[in-house]
């Protein structure tokens, strides 16, 4: 531990060196009386007593500690209050993010269930003479449900997994949201069987492999 | 290993120069904890300006890892210089011994 305040202490200016060659292996440094005299003169200190304030530095939890010292450069640095983090670390946590996808999924699948009642009716034949506007409406909300809360789950499921599989890999690219869109398609497909279900996790990841790519060039 | 108490007997002017050594220290480890971990998690293809999820996992882990090392290593160290302090103290009784 003493080489090593001796050689800050070197990199800032100071002259002398009071222990033997530090490039000799470890456990060959044969400390002269010497050498502990010309340390004390030069640091006013003695070996044993730089030992102890250098354990008392590095290896005691119980000290102290002021603010950090952090490096400034042109502005001071800002670190953010306890209350920040929180509220940042909230809104970039995965169930978050899952629920706003869900929701956004729930409007759009809700738009695109609107849209496809009213081109493609399932009131056909007979009945089509005789609907009332009340009919038509409620025809109109099954299938907005529907659709809303398919695109809802898949919304839900997909940023989910994408979240964790990214918290798991600390990376960021673009195997992330193909990784997911297997998996969302893998659990979506197995409710026809498994067969079904590879099919369909191999397609949806194809699928997202297109969109993140086209998202990331 | 907790370490020792506040050392007695140090003066205004080695207060000081203990105090300027850890600052020097410190900001030393702080530098290069950011250039190592900005390295190793950050990679240099910038699409957007804020940190994404995965690198501030990143981030995390790897300022925990490089603050857990530096603190093993110090004990290691501790325990090293332990021992020749060790040995030195007898080789100069031994000296003493034998004028």
């Amino acid at each position: 531990m003493c080489e090593d305040i001796g050689r800050y202490l070197r990199s800032i200016g100071a002259e002398a060196t009071m222990i033997s060659d530090i490039r000799e292996a470890p456990g060959q440094h044969h400390y002269t009386s010497t050498d502990a005299r010309v340390f004390e003169s030069v640091y006013g200190l003695s070996l044993e007593k730089m030992d102890d304030v250098c354990k008392y530095m590095m290896l005691n939890p119980r000290r102290y500690r002021e603010n950090i010292q952090v490096p400034t450069i042109l502005t001071p640095p800002y670190i953010k209050t306890r209350e920040e983090k929180m509220v940042q670390a909230f809104f970039e946590s995965c169930p978050f993010k899952a629920g706003i996808s869900g929701i956004a999924g729930f409007g759009l699948g809700g738009a695109l269930g609107l849209f496809t009642s009213s081109v493609n009716p399932s009131i056909t034949g007979a009945e089509l003479k005789s609907q009332t506007a009340r009919e038509v409406l409620v025809e109109m909300r099954t299938a907005m449900l529907q659709y809303a809360k398919n695109f809802g789950m898949i919304g839900l499921m997909f940023a989910g997994v994408e979240c964790c599989i990214e918290s798991y890999r600390a990376k960021d690219d673009l195997r992330n949201g193909t990784y997911a869109g297997a998996v969302t398609g893998g659990l979506i497909g197995l409710r026809a069987g498994v067969k079904a279900g590879l099919l369909g996790g191999a397609g949806f990841a194809v699928f997202s492999a297109a969109i993140e790519y086209y998202m990331r060039s | 290993m907790a370490g020792s108490g506040v050392p007695g007997g140090l003066n205004e002017g080695q207060m000081k120069l203990m105090q300027d050594l850890e600052v020097e220290v410190m900001a030393d480890l702080f530098n290069r904890m950011t250039a190592v971990c900005h390295r190793k998690c950050v990679p240099t293809k910038y699409r957007d300006s804020e940190l994404s999820k995965g690198e501030s996992v990143c981030l995390d882990r790897c300022v925990a890892k490089y603050l857990d090392v530096h603190e093993r290593i110090g004990q290691k160290l501790t325990n090293i210089s332990q021992a020749e302090q060790e040995q030195m103290k007898s080789m100069m009784a031994a000296q003493q011994a034998t004028p």
